[in-house]
């Protein structure tokens, strides 16, 4: 179908498209168009319904009403089967790979060369698919080794094995869900380039995202979705940030969080010499040391895979320090068991958590006291008082506005990730610990969020708490630090104050090529 | 010396098929502890079959052996083709159904076995007679020392198994099949995502599993007893799930667990004859593959690396 106005071929093109799950609107009578060959991004924050528009695009979810018309032809998309006899490809959040197989084998799945040995006994023919693989991976700057286990694979290389199995597929129209937040910043500049090498290819790529710098980076065009509702189709390059968080969160937004003076107190948390190996003896943490002072936020800055949580699990017990001295409070901590650490002076915001930070199968409730069940008045005598529980959970839940369907009674899988971990920082905060440990805490949430748990810190520290931060954002780094250490394989390479570093400084430093 | 090796292979051998029968099932995602209950339905219904070949057909002991087999493998993939159902149709507890099928399977054949005998042969009694499997000598090979104890008095039906456990090693790590089934049992979602139906994978590898369980079972019906009857289930079915997953799930290392529980037992046996023990040693040796298996749990257990996805039911919902 060819559009009078421009001229350009229209590729997709939703109408009226309207979804409805138990409780909510997901998508509300939301109509895209979408051109060939260019980069449309879908803009919008966690549970605004971006995923689940593509997800009825690539044939996971049927609409409840709308028309989806690919190439001008009316479609009714059954399957992800169907979506991809229609050239259509999605890469997901969570990867779908096969973690014993070679990269190879999981780009063939489903669709094996075969051959015939002997002439009649079928056989799958690995090295024709080998080939295939690296000809098609040279051809986009995707360079994998086909030979590779998925399970030795880093991620950043698992999500461009995603990526070639679209293309092995013959894809033309490329969905990426959320493709950077699993990426290093390096990682995702390659990323972003290797998007734009898919659109000069002639592909035509649907980018989900809530990252507005990616946008700018790399987007053509840009839909913005608020609580399943299409707010407007923007022209990328034309358009400012602000306009477009505006639309996204229904408000202004100060990305910038506002902090008290930097006044420093006591020293709450000193490491020194601290050496942390592998169970195959590999040094991990290299004779690592720093204090973190009351109101003072620590950030150790780096590029993930190079020590820092590894740091952050030996502070708060999860790992054994091989050797070197943990001090909290002016208590040696390096041996003690977490609950003594807890209640030496910790709290600890892990990075992942799904496995860590909470029992997704425990209720709200439970899971807002589980460092604290043991005590009273959340136990007496061996038996917990639920009363008790519910009543501290309706507290903190209005605190930390955490978003939930049924109250205390909401198990916790079923919430949404940022909402899963404002309740992990609401309990870890209302502990009232002298030391936060803080890692990753923002991870894969939208602008709103992130913003609600930056000011939380900022409060925790203007509060006069020390707070070890520890994020793979720079600027997140750079916005919240009063100090920052940054680590470079293992080893401190700096150490100063937040004021006398620009992030092309800490850059460096990351990268390992900083001045000494 | 010839005699421990000669009944080490009888028994290593129908261990092994029996224990690939569960690789298939396991590595595609289903938990197969009905093992036992599977080679039972095998032995039951080859024995039937060969039973009825030769008396009420009159047909020769080579015509009656490839009927054996043949309906062994029926039987062990109609039993299966229950698991099958219970796991992926219902979403039934995998381990559950396991269990609850040997229980079936030995109950319902025991009942078979005496209503068959009884109303169709006019004969009460509570077991099929087999006629004793003839045995054949390699020549040549067979007169080199030791080595040679491998290829002589060999049962036909070890000759068997060799060439199905090759066929179905090829089938497994050789062709698209195979390619499906071991990836629905480390992650369903990403063969679904590929486009390739979970279910039928499954289903197609939980009834291969039965067919080889049931070779498995009329060969051990054969060699230890050359007859079918409730004697039958004495829990090799159980020491066939031990040895694949000592075996890791793999071929080659199971083969070594199946060879290893073998040889314990016939030079167990071997042991109390030259001891001049009395026999109550014998029934003594009887346990010594089960004690390999506690020790070798010792041993094994730490680097055991299963299936990602075995025992866990395929929801598409479930992320």
């Amino acid at each position: 179908m060819m559009n009078d106005m421009t001229g350009e071929e229209i590729i997709v093109e939703m109408r009226g498209i309207t979804k409805k799950f138990p409780g909510i609107v997901a998508n509300d009578d939301v109509s895209i168009s979408i051109k060939k060959g260019e980069i449309f991004a879908i803009l919008g924050e966690n549970g605004a319904g971006k995923s689940t528009l593509m997800s009825i695009l690539y044939g996971m979810y049927e609409p409840d009403s709308g028309e989806i018309f690919i190439r001008g032809k009316k479609e009714t998309i059954s399957s992800p089967n169907y979506a991809s006899s229609l050239n259509i490809g999605m890469v997901h959040q969570h990867f779908m790979l096969v973690s014993d197989y070679t990269i190879a084998e999981n780009i063939i799945l489903g669709t094996e060369p075969g051959a015939k040995a002997l002439g009649f006994i079928p056989f799958v023919d690995m090295k024709r698919a080998e080939r295939e693989v690296k000809e098609l991976s040279e051809e986009y700057g995707l360079s994998v080794d086909p030979g590779m286990i998925i399970s030795e694979a880093p991620v950043s290389v698992r999500q461009r094995v995603e990526i070639l199995k679209m293309l092995y597929r013959k894809a033309e129209i490329l969905i990426f869900d959320e493709p950077t937040a699993v990426l290093t910043p390096q990682e995702i500049e390659s990323l972003l380039n290797i998007i734009k090498n898919l659109r000069d290819g002639g592909k035509t790529v649907i980018l989900i995202t809530h990252k507005l710098d990616e946008i700018k980076k790399v987007a053509d065009r840009c839909a913005i979705l608020q609580r399943g509702r299409l707010m407007g189709v923007l022209d990328v390059p034309s358009t400012d940030t602000s306009t477009m968080v505006k639309l996204m969160v229904g408000r202004e937004m100060d990305l910038a969080v506002e902090k008290g003076p930097f006044t420093p107190g006591k020293e709450v948390l000193k490491v020194e010499d601290l050496t942390v190996k592998n169970s195959d003896g590999v040094t991990l943490v290299n004779d690592v040391s720093f204090t973190v002072h009351s109101g003072e936020i620590f950030a150790i800055a780096g590029v993930s895979g190079n020590g820092q949580t590894e740091i952050a699990d030996a502070v708060a017990g999860l790992l054994k320090a091989s050797s070197g001295r943990i001090t909290l409070n002016g208590v040696d901590i390096t041996g003690s068991s977490i609950r003594k650490r807890v209640e030496t002076g910790l709290s600890y915001v892990p990075e992942d958590r799904h496995n860590v930070g909470m029992i997704l199968d425990l209720e709200l409730r439970d899971a807002l006291i589980i460092r604290k069940y043991y005590l009273p008045p959340f136990q007496n005598n061996g038996i917990l008082n639920r009363a008790e529980a519910e009543t501290y959970a309706d507290r903190l839940i209005e605190d930390y506005d955490i978003r939930c369907s049924r109250g205390g009674e909401t198990v916790t899988r079923s919430m949404s990730g940022g909402n899963q971990q404002k309740a992990i920082i609401a309990r870890e905060i209302d502990m009232d610990r002298e030391l936060a440990v803080f890692v990753q805490p923002t991870r894969g949430l939208d602008v709103g969020a992130i913003n609600h748990i930056h000011r939380q810190i900022v409060r925790e520290r203007d509060r006069g708490k020390a707070i070890l931060l520890i994020s793979l954002e720079l600027d997140e780094v750079m916005a919240l630090a009063d100090t920052i250490g940054v680590i470079y394989s293992g080893r401190m390479e700096k150490i100063a104050g937040a004021d006398k570093l620009s992030p092309h400084d800490v850059g460096e430093y990351m990268m390992g090529v900083g001045k000494k | 010396m010839d005699k421990i090796i000669i009944d080490g292979m009888s028994f290593t051998l129908p261990l092994f098929i029996m224990a690939i029968g569960g690789i298939c099932c396991e590595r595609s995602g289903i938990t197969n502890l009905a093992v036992e209950g599977l080679s039972g339905m095998g032995a039951f219904a080859g024995a039937l079959a060969a039973y009825i070949a030769v008396k009420q057909l009159g047909l020769g002991y080579a015509q009656a052996h490839v009927a054996a087999l043949l309906f062994s493998m029926v039987g062990g993939m109609l039993l299966a083709m229950v698991h099958a159902l219970m796991c992926i149709r219902f979403k039934a507890n995998q381990v559950v159904s396991g269990v609850v099928i040997n229980l079936l399977s030995q109950a319902l054949t025991i009942f078979l076995v005496k209503t068959i005998n009884s109303t169709v042969f006019g004969r009460p009694s509570d077991q099929i007679d087999l006629e004793v499997s003839t045995r054949f000598t390699v020549p040549g090979i067979s007169s080199i020392p030791v080595i040679g104890a491998f290829f002589r008095n060999v049962y036909p039906f070890e000759v068997f198994i060799i060439l199905v456990s090759v066929v179905v090693w090829y089938l497994l790590y050789r062709t698209g099949f195979g390619l499906h089934l071991r990836a629905s049992g480390d992650n369903p979602h990403a063969l679904d995502a590929a486009g390739v139906n979970v279910s039928v994978v499954r289903f197609k590898a939980c009834v291969l599993s039965g067919a080889l369980c049931g070779i498995g079972g009329i060969c051990f019906a054969y060699s230890i007893s050359a007859q079918f009857s409730s004697d039958y289930y004495v829990g090799y079915g159980y020491l066939a799930i031990a040895a694949l997953i000592f075996g890791n799930w793999n071929f080659m290392p199971t083969l070594a667990a199946c060879l290893i529980f073998g040889f314990s037992r016939s030079l167990g046996y071997q042991a109390v004859q030259w001891a001049q023990l009395p026999s109550a040693w014998s029934d003594l040796i009887m346990i010594l593959p089960y004690a390999m298996t506690l020790l070798l749990l010792v041993f094994f257990s730490k680097t055991n690396h299963a299936p990602r996805a075995l025992g866990v039911i395929y929801d598409k919902s479930e992320r």
